[in-house]
């Protein structure tokens, strides 16, 4: 006989809203059902009735942690819709803002696992070390947050000559302290207890569900939009991509750490790189029409904008898939098997963004007893 | 694969291709050939079907599936019918795709025939049928 354990949409274990509903048999997990949308606000139909420049704060506003990876995205496909190149300076203040929340959504990621697991030291340790990159974003953008840099065309704000030693003197003290935390994760025995062997999710699976992002490179899937379809100016800049072939949380806690370290390399070559020449070019506001379909590596995993326009001042569509949306069919195989006690972790694992991923229809507002969403047919059992 | 092969396995299945840039490919079909041509990328070794998107076009819906040809992006699209937007599943072949054709659903009123689950993903329950938020006659 199974039990029903309701998880959500408020939970403590959870930091935004989702239901899961998880069968178990005793303590084993044999089946669960997932429930999106109780954080909808109907933005990619916003955007048909907004001009292309509004958009660009639609777009940041999806989602807090990386609102620099939309808003890349975002201009990046209304640029190849226009038909404009982006000046080089650009291109790089771009790659380094990207970078820059890449380490700060990393460490905000590995703060919320090691709480997850109740090591609220690390926690705290992560989240002090986060605060320097949101300093250096407060820098360069003016914001902690959202830094509001990108518009269509080029960025908003120039990284100055003056902001240079600041930020490597920062990257510096940031890559000593990750080295730190790498070795404590690597050899503490309350991690590796709790993480290794965990929510494994096999390379085959990964494959088969398209999963996206560090989940996938945790998985053993050799894929990062930085490399094999570079953007802005990650063809000129030299990274490991990492991966790992165990697909367990613990796999998935390695891969982040070590690409923090792989982000602090790329903006250490972006800062000292930097062209000189403008900020941006100019774009017409009306724009023929196109179609027009850009992707880039945000830290949870690839990120798809596709626009359409029609000739008017506002895009026929523009489809956005962000990287959790096509991470969670992942969860039935991470799952099924495990454990209830591995629910908060293996959840946090895939670094879950509930924000970007509901971002498709309209308001959601009701509780009701019967499930909308079935992973079954993707639980597999394992073994 | 590169631009100029994608172009060439799918040669035979498309009305249209359109490279637009080295890893950027563009090609229009119709419903009953897109199959084929999924399955001859399939067999070319495609396996990750990035997401399908769906744009109203006034009197017909476009279908588009974006997929990695690593590296090259391939959008292949085709027009429905708005009277009768009956397509049939693609998660037998890309077993990921199984939310986009829910979403599909719900927000586009596509009929995805065959597909294991046709239950609504983000809509609430209480959501009135046949109205699917992303067609242009649905006003706010």
């Amino acid at each position: 006989m199974t039990f029903i354990v309701p998880i959500g949409p408020q939970h403590p274990a959870l930091k935004e809203p989702v239901y899961f509903r998880f069968e178990t048999k005793g303590e084993e997990i044999v089946n669960l059902d997932v429930r999106l949308g109780y954080v909808h606000r109907g933005i990619e139909r916003a955007m048909q009735e907004r001009s292309y420049l509004h958009n660009i704060y639609l777009s940041e506003r999806i989602c807090g942690i990386c609102n620099v990876g939309h808003t890349t995205t975002y201009c990046q496909a209304i640029e190849q819709l226009a038909g404009i190149e982006v000046p080089d300076r650009a291109r790089f203040i771009r790659t380094i803002l990207c970078e820059l929340e890449r380490i700060h959504s990393h460490l905000l990621w590995a703060g919320i696992a090691a709480h997850e697991i109740g090591f609220d030291t690390l926690f705290m340790l992560f989240w002090r070390d986060r605060e320097l990159v949101l300093d250096l974003k407060e820098m360069i953008s003016g914001n902690r947050q959202m830094s509001a840099s990108n518009t269509l065309g080029g960025v908003r704000r120039d990284v100055k000559p003056e902001h240079v030693p600041k930020i490597l003197r920062t990257l510096d003290k940031l890559e000593k302290e990750t080295k730190h935390y790498i070795n404590l994760c690597i050899s503490d025995r309350t991690i590796l207890a709790r993480c290794a062997g965990v929510g494994v999710l096999p390379k085959s699976d990964a494959k088969k569900l398209c999963a996206a992002g560090p989940t996938a490179r945790a998985s053993g899937v050799d894929f990062d939009i930085r490399r094999d379809d570079p953007y802005e100016a990650y063809d000129e800049i030299s990274f490991d991509v990492i991966t790992r072939p165990d697909g367990d949380v613990f796999a998935r806690v390695v891969v982040r750490l070590l690409e923090i370290l792989e982000s602090i390399k790329i903006s250490r070559q972006a800062v000292k790189a930097l062209p000189k020449g403008p900020l941006r070019v100019k774009i017409t506001p009306k724009i023929e029409p196109n179609e027009a379909v850009a992707r880039v590596e945000m830290p949870r995993g690839e990120l798809l904008y596709y626009a359409v326009s029609n000739g008017t001042d506002k895009p026929e569509r523009v489809r956005i898939r962000t990287p959790t949306y096509a991470n969670i069919p992942t969860f039935g195989p991470m799952f099924v098997g495990g454990t209830i006690a591995e629910i908060p972790i293996v959840v946090a694992s895939i670094d879950p963004c509930i924000a970007c991923t509901d971002r498709v229809a309209l308001v959601d507002s009701h509780t009701d007893k019967t499930r909308i969403v079935s992973l079954r047919e993707l639980g597999r059992r394992k073994g | 694969m590169k631009a100029n092969e994608v172009a060439k396995v799918i040669k035979k299945y498309v009305n249209k291709v359109k490279i637009v840039k080295e890893r950027r490919v563009f090609a229009t079909t119709d419903k009953k050939r897109c199959r084929a041509a999924l399955l001859a990328l399939k067999q070319r070794g495609v396996q990750h079907l990035l997401t399908i998107s769906g744009v109203d076009r006034g009197n017909a819906i476009t279908v588009v599936y974006h997929l990695d040809c690593n590296p090259v992006l391939l959008s292949l699209k085709f027009n429905l019918p708005k009277g009768k937007p009956n397509v049939r599943t693609v998660t037998d072949i890309f077993p990921g795709a199984i939310l986009y054709e829910r979403e599909q659903m719900e927000m586009l009123g596509i009929k995805v025939e065959g597909h294991p689950d046709p239950s609504r993903l983000f809509l609430p329950d209480d959501w009135p049928a046949e109205v699917y938020p992303l067609r242009k006659e649905v006003k706010k």
